[in-house]
């Protein structure tokens, strides 16, 4: 029976392609950056459509793993993927102001962000440990460097606190992952499934080590508390145009493989894990709340922000396998908020300079009505008020989190989203109620980030108000 | 008394490289020395495949230490150059004196 199947590596191939293309033609031909945009869509649209190809066959099926159980095609690889692809493609739109002020380096820029897409759909798919690894290395890796693109003393600075800190954390994920493996005598996730499920071992202190340093290690990556450190001055430094697709990239890799790793390996020792991710959910609540409301920058707000949202989606994980499905709609739709508001950020201050006080949005409603009410809304969305995607979330997480038992984390985590609405609604407060500082002229919007805006919020709107259709999808996006 | 040096004893040995590495790089300053730490955390990782990999006689152990060698490569090449990019700009390779950025 052969098990190789290249649907299943499809959207690698298809980004990795256009990424090797666009260097070659960049090197031979220097063309325009029109010619790299042209490459990256067709790569980011044929990936998209492989996706959604993979999910029209995949879902459902049982024993779909290919290639020596070293990729998954199931429906929840394929949702991933189309999640992961949409992002990318919205990412660069928003962002396209930075790879035509990077002018020759641009190239590298766009073929860096198609690899990181590769990997962090690879961290969606992958049914072996060790491809894991190594797919997220390939997503981390080339976020180290996009944070670092401009080569400013900011972007410097945030590359190397983001690298640091990364490979600190890919280390304490990989010994996790010979600690597991040492365990079970397989790197197969199925393999430590069945192994996990049929033996009873005697002393589990390897394994429980292993499973401790895995959450660790890919804490580190979704920037739960206490391993947020890096998040806020990466938000910072990082140059406007990328942010978004940083923040949004890590969070959705980050929670796709977390979600698979202990939903299908480790799903025997629900709880023995579970308890540890609710502290960690709740301890992300509650810290990235508290410093968010003490920020004058927007990005180092959002990155709390995004510290507080990483506790929510854990929340949802304390369900183990019933929590996957309200895991995947807040991450989703989160990723969008974010991809949003940092597209907004681009606007107001560059998308080649890393900081945005707080002070710059002032009279924003009257500068550029269009990116106020788009940075509102997703401020809204955030904070999780009704008809927004962010309450349908916020709703599927505590509902799963109740139903596993852990009311006191959602009771917290309930009082922090009330807690929480005072720094978002402060953003709105700054746009709408106070005069522009000085005589600051309306605010000049490229296309790139109105289209990206636009998309964003048109979703977030549609999902929050009919949230059915993707919630009946997410049914089969499970891991297998 | 039995003297067998057993593949416990060098997961052990990993655990203890483990930790001096992770040590390292929380308490030194110099972003260098840092980034050494972390490869030596990556190297206890690998001990550790070998030994786990040898004591359930199978070969996943000792082949994850290829890829993990190559990945580390590939780490090398994008942090050397981030570090020369900051010694470049500052004159300096301390993690104390990347303050810009804080809150």
């Amino acid at each position: 029976m052969s098990n190789i199947d290249f649907l299943a590596l499809g959207p690698e191939i298809a980004v990795t392609a256009a990424a090797v293309l666009l260097l070659m033609i960049e090197v031979a031909r220097k063309p325009s950056a029109r010619v790299w945009g042209w490459i990256a869509g067709i790569g980011i649209a044929a990936a998209l459509g492989l996706s959604i190809a993979g999910w029209v066959l995949g879902r459902g099926t049982d024993a779909n793993l290919y290639f020596s159980d070293m990729l998954a095609l199931d429906g929840f690889s394929a949702f991933g993927g189309i999640v992961v692809f949409t992002l990318t493609g919205i990412g660069l739109i928003a962002g396209w102001g930075l790879v035509t002020s990077l002018r020759r380096r641009g190239a590298e820029f766009v073929a860096l962000v198609l690899i990181a897409a590769a990997g962090m759909h690879l961290m969606a798919a992958s049914a072996n440990l060790i491809m894991l690894f190594i797919a997220l290395e390939v997503a981390s890796i080339s976020f180290y460097v996009l944070a670092g693109i401009t080569r400013n003393r900011a972007a410097d600075e945030a590359a190397l606190k983001y690298f640091l800190l990364g490979a600190f954390a890919s280390a304490v994920f990989l010994y996790g992952i010979a600690l597991v493996f040492a365990a079970t005598g397989t790197l197969s996730m199925a393999g430590q499934e069945s192994f996990l499920g049929e033996t009873i071992l005697l002393r589990p202190g390897v394994l429980l080590a292993g499973i401790a340093l895995l959450i660790v290690g890919l804490g580190f990556k979704v920037s739960a508390a206490p391993f947020h450190v890096w998040a806020p001055d990466v938000y910072q430094g990082a140059p406007s145009g990328v942010t978004g697709f940083l923040a949004a990239g890590a969070k959705v890799g980050g929670f796709a493989a977390l979600a698979r790793v202990l939903t299908v390996p480790l799903d025997a020792y629900l709880d023995d894990w579970a308890p540890a991710v609710a502290v960690v959910a709740v301890a992300s609540v509650v810290v990235g709340t508290l410093l968010a409301i003490a920020q004058d920058d927007i990005k180092r707000m959002l990155a709390y922000s995004s510290v507080a949202h990483a506790g929510f989606i854990l929340l949802a994980l304390t369900a183990g396998d019933a929590g996957v499905e309200a895991v995947w709609f807040y991450v989703s739709t989160y990723a969008l908020q974010v991809v949003g508001a940092f597209a907004v950020v681009a606007a107001v201050s560059g998308p080649d300079t890393g900081a945005s006080p707080l002070d710059s949005y002032a009279g924003l409603g009257k500068r550029s009505p269009m990116m106020a009410a788009g940075l509102g809304l997703m401020m809204i969305a955030m904070g999780g008020i009704p008809m927004t995607t962010g309450f349908v979330g916020k709703l599927g997480v505590f509902r799963a989190a109740i139903d596993a038992g852990y009311l006191w984390a959602v009771v917290t985590a309930l009082v922090a989203t009330v807690a929480g609405l005072f720094f978002y609604l402060r953003v709105i407060v700054r746009m709408y109620m106070d005069a522009p500082g000085g005589d600051a002229p309306a605010l000049e919007v490229g296309r790139g980030p109105a289209w990206a805006v636009g998309i964003t919020s048109a979703a977030t709107i549609v999902l929050g108000i009919a949230p059915w259709p993707l919630l009946n999808m997410l049914r089969d996006a499970l891991p297998f | 008394m039995d003297l067998t040096v057993t593949p416990g004893w060098y997961m052990a040995l990993a655990s203890v490289l483990f930790v001096i590495g992770g040590a390292g790089l929380l308490l030194r300053r110099n972003a260098l020395v840092m980034f050494m730490s972390v490869e030596l955390m990556l190297n206890a990782v690998n001990l550790t495949f070998v030994a786990a990999g040898r004591e359930l006689n199978v070969l996943d152990g000792q082949i994850s230490v290829f890829f993990v060698m190559v990945v580390a490569a590939a780490e090398v090449v994008v942090g050397l150059a981030i570090i020369v990019a900051v010694f470049r700009r500052r004159a300096t390779a301390s993690v104390d004196e990347l303050a810009e950025l804080k809150g």
